[in-house]
């Protein structure tokens, strides 16, 4: 199979595309693509030119942790979910999630996820417990990974200034549910960083891994007084 | 006010900040990446403690543990830990974690290996994941007054440590490309499991013993390294091993043979009923001498069960395998999984360096030979709290200007000639033969002849290594982690010879007797040798 990467040596150089030429099989993950292509003795591209090894993050390889996260023949996913078999064509195009800064390939600096969640000031003080109506929700919402997926297709989240997206509208859903003294605050915090610039595109509802019910977090905040 | 540098921000690194910057301390927390891609994430079962109600004790906790692990800890320690584990529920409750209840509202115990009584609290199958999310927010309430500073980014270096004395550490900024020290009056090692040394296991990798290791060469003593926990069950992958959690045996999972095209349920029929959840040590042991391929099903426990109480696992093997738990049994074989052994710590969790700590997997400490599923992540709170405690009393301010200025240079000279390298040579490729030497000589069952091969082997490339520049295109990280990662595995490797008897994780096939006098291995590098010494349990 062919692999088209866009790579970057650091975040001050020009990007450009390099293919490779590497034995799959349709149960292979990008992320065993990847660690294969990064063990071979050397490494080559297509045309036989000597190539600079992969730079790419992981650490759990069972998309529980969010690292891998990068975009797969144009579609942003992780890449320890992403089977071969589900790739259309002969060809698999790897670029960087393309709303963060690349550190370099496929590495990206996602800092403003939490940056954002301290700027907004994202935390429980005083708590007080939920409506056990809800634990099932609120169980579901604690499982966001942070890996900016969301933030990725999200037609309306551009550099992170002023609406901080999905993730964070999860976030402020967790907390407020779970807040005695703070209510108020947090709803404040979700108008302005989420309400006010969110399109209701809801591309971030189908393309989160951990499959959080972002909708629900997005509609009880709407509701939240 | 003191200042105190974090290692690793998983669960006992979180806990170890909350702690310290509750009583009034100033944290530095320093990781790789966020919480949310520790290892910790990915710890699915539970958490133990005795809650109020019901016939259990924390005497059978403590007792449990102590057996658990074949009788090599300290009574009072592990007293500790359960004494405290009621209060780590409560006050995680209280930080937002979505424990699973029961149906009276109250937080649900499950089943687990080696316990006595249904002990573990856990939030379905992500226990740990639901923890992490509970900790950040705490974390999150200091770093908005500027208690906690986190950094992320920075990969461990080297320990600043003078006259047997930490005061900071220096770490690789990965962006900026450059080495960066920071000074502290302690430093907290929260660094995780050497999970590296075997290749990819059932957990992060992440967590490769580059810190045990390079601290080691430091002087930091180490402790037990030979107890190494293989997991009864986990499931072959394409590209890993990945864990099927003890809560599906704790929900009633049963493992079976199939001899004639007959169900033979081995554990039950050597164990009785409860034979699914002995220890660890002894489970493994069963599916290695097992005379063809071991299952475990859940399917009979009902589509129900399974989505309220093991979500995650349906999930995971369905994704990864295809594989219907609700209908097909699971293929299992052990694999490695946690490391009892670590660096040596004392009751405060301080290293034999002044001022320098460890907590969390990292740390040997409570387990023993074995440890019982659901009491890593109540060591890992716990120690956390420990640790920050003591700090908080005993740590001293440091004078630190300009002390470790020679020591810096050198290290920036060494990193300079690594950057510079024009090698091809990838380190990987070593670290693959690494864990080929480990997994085939330090298995489940061992003996003197394989662990010498072993010892041979790594001793032949760490001589190598010191003398080779290797190709930087992944990372600087990776190329200078690797000699550390061999010298902490020979260390591992005689410290598992130096062990002629078979004691929990550690069997060996020519010493089979058991449980000997209870002693204790410590590991120490001097003058460019590992030394190994055994003393009695304390």
């Amino acid at each position: 199979m062919k692999v088209r990467i866009k790579r970057q040596e650091s975040a001050d150089t020009e990007p450009f595309w390099q293919e490779f030429s590497v034995d799959v099989n349709g149960n292979d993950t990008v992320a065993a693509v990847l660690d294969r292509l990064n063990y071979t003795d050397d490494l080559f591209d297509v045309n036989g030119e000597r190539a600079r090894r992969v730079r790419w993050e992981c650490s759990c390889m069972q998309k529980v942790c969010g690292a891998c996260a990068m975009v797969i023949n144009h579609e942003p996913a992780l890449a320890c979910n992403t089977f071969l078999r589900s790739i259309k064509g002969d060809v698999l195009i790897l670029e960087p999630l393309s709303k963060f800064p690349v550190v370099s390939d496929l590495v990206v600096d996602r800092s403003i996820i939490a940056d954002n969640l301290r700027r907004a000031q994202m935390y429980v003080d005083r708590f007080a417990k939920a409506d056990p109506k809800k634990y099932e929700n609120l169980y579901q919402t604690a499982k966001c990974l942070k890996c900016g997926l969301c933030l990725e297709v999200c037609p309306n989240y551009v550099k992170g200034e002023n609406f901080f997206g999905a993730v964070f509208a999860n976030d402020a859903y967790l907390m407020y549910e779970n807040t005695q003294n703070r209510k108020s605050e947090i709803k404040e915090s979700f108008s302005r960083h989420f309400a006010r610039g969110c399109s209701k595109s809801l591309a971030c509802a189908g393309i989160c891994p951990a499959k959080l019910p972002t909708l629900s977090s997005i509609s009880g905040m709407m509701k939240a007084k | 006010m003191k200042t105190v540098l974090i290692i690793g921000s998983g669960i006992s690194g979180l806990s170890c900040a909350i702690t310290n910057a509750h009583l009034g301390n100033k944290v530095y927390l320093v990781s790789p990446g966020p919480s949310e891609r520790s290892q910790s994430v990915m710890a699915a079962g539970g958490i133990n403690a005795v809650l109020p109600g019901g016939e259990d004790s924390i005497d059978a906790h403590v007792a449990d543990t102590i057996k658990g692990g074949c009788f090599l800890e300290n009574e009072d320690d592990v007293r500790g830990l359960c004494e405290a584990a009621p209060h780590i529920i409560e006050w995680l409750e209280k930080s937002g974690v979505q424990f699973t209840r029961d149906k009276n509202g109250e937080i649900a115990r499950r089943a687990f290996g080696g316990q006595s009584f249904n002990r573990t609290a856990f939030a379905k199958s992500s226990t740990g994941k639901q923890i992490v999310t509970g900790l950040v927010q705490k974390v999150r309430r200091y770093e908005c007054n500027g208690i906690i500073d986190r950094k992320t980014g920075l990969r461990f270096y080297a320990a600043l440590i003078r006259n047997n004395e930490c005061s900071g550490a220096v770490f690789f900024d990965e962006q900026k490309m450059k080495l960066e020290a920071i000074y502290a009056d302690a430093v907290v090692m929260a660094v995780g499991g050497m999970n590296g040394l075997f290749g990819k296991t059932t957990g992060s990798v992440l967590c490769d013993g580059y810190a045990a290791g390079k601290l080691f060469e430091q002087g930091v003593k180490l402790r037990n390294l030979e107890f190494i926990q293989y997991h009864p069950t986990t499931m072959e992958t394409p590209h890993k091993r990945m864990l099927i959690s003890e809560a599906a045996r704790g929900e009633g999972g049963r493992l079976f043979y199939l001899s004639e095209g007959k169900r033979v349920y081995f554990m039950e029929d050597k164990y009785g009923p409860k034979g699914n959840l002995m220890p660890r040590d002894i489970v493994s042991e069963c599916i290695y001498n097992a005379p063809s391929q071991v299952y475990l099903d859940i399917s009979f426990l009902g589509k129900k069960l399974i989505h309220d109480r093991l979500e995650e696992i349906y999930d995971l093997c369905m994704n990864y395998m295809g594989l219907d738990v609700t209908k097909q049994p699971i293929p299992v074989y052990p694999s490695v999984h946690f490391f009892m052994g670590g660096i040596r710590v004392d009751k405060n969790h301080e290293t034999n360096i002044k001022g320098l700590y460890a907590i969390g997997e990292c740390a040997s400490r409570y387990h023993g030979a074995n440890r019982l599923g659901g009491n890593s992540l109540l060591a890992a709170m716990y120690s956390g709290k420990i640790a920050g405690e003591h700090i908080y009393a005993n740590a001293t301010p440091k004078h630190t200007e300009g002390e470790f200025d020679d020591i810096l240079r050198e290290y920036e000279y060494q990193f300079s000639k690594r950057a510079q390298s024009k090698s091809n040579f990838p380190a990987d490729f070593l670290e693959k033969e690494l864990a080929k030497i480990m997994n085939e000589n330090l298995g489940i069952v061992r003996n003197e002849q394989k662990l010498n091969e072993g010892l041979e082997s790594i001793s032949f490339y760490l001589d190598a290594i010191s003398r080779i520049q290797f190709d930087s295109d992944v990372s600087l990280y990776r190329g200078y982690r690797i000699y550390n990662m061999f010298l902490l595995s020979k260390a591992v490797v005689m410290s598992a010879l130096s062990r002629r008897e078979s004691r929990g994780a550690h069997i060996r096939s020519d010493f089979p007797e058991k449980y000997g006098d209870p002693l204790e291995t410590t590991a120490r590098y001097e003058n460019g040798e590992i030394i190994i010494e055994s003393e009695r349990v304390k």
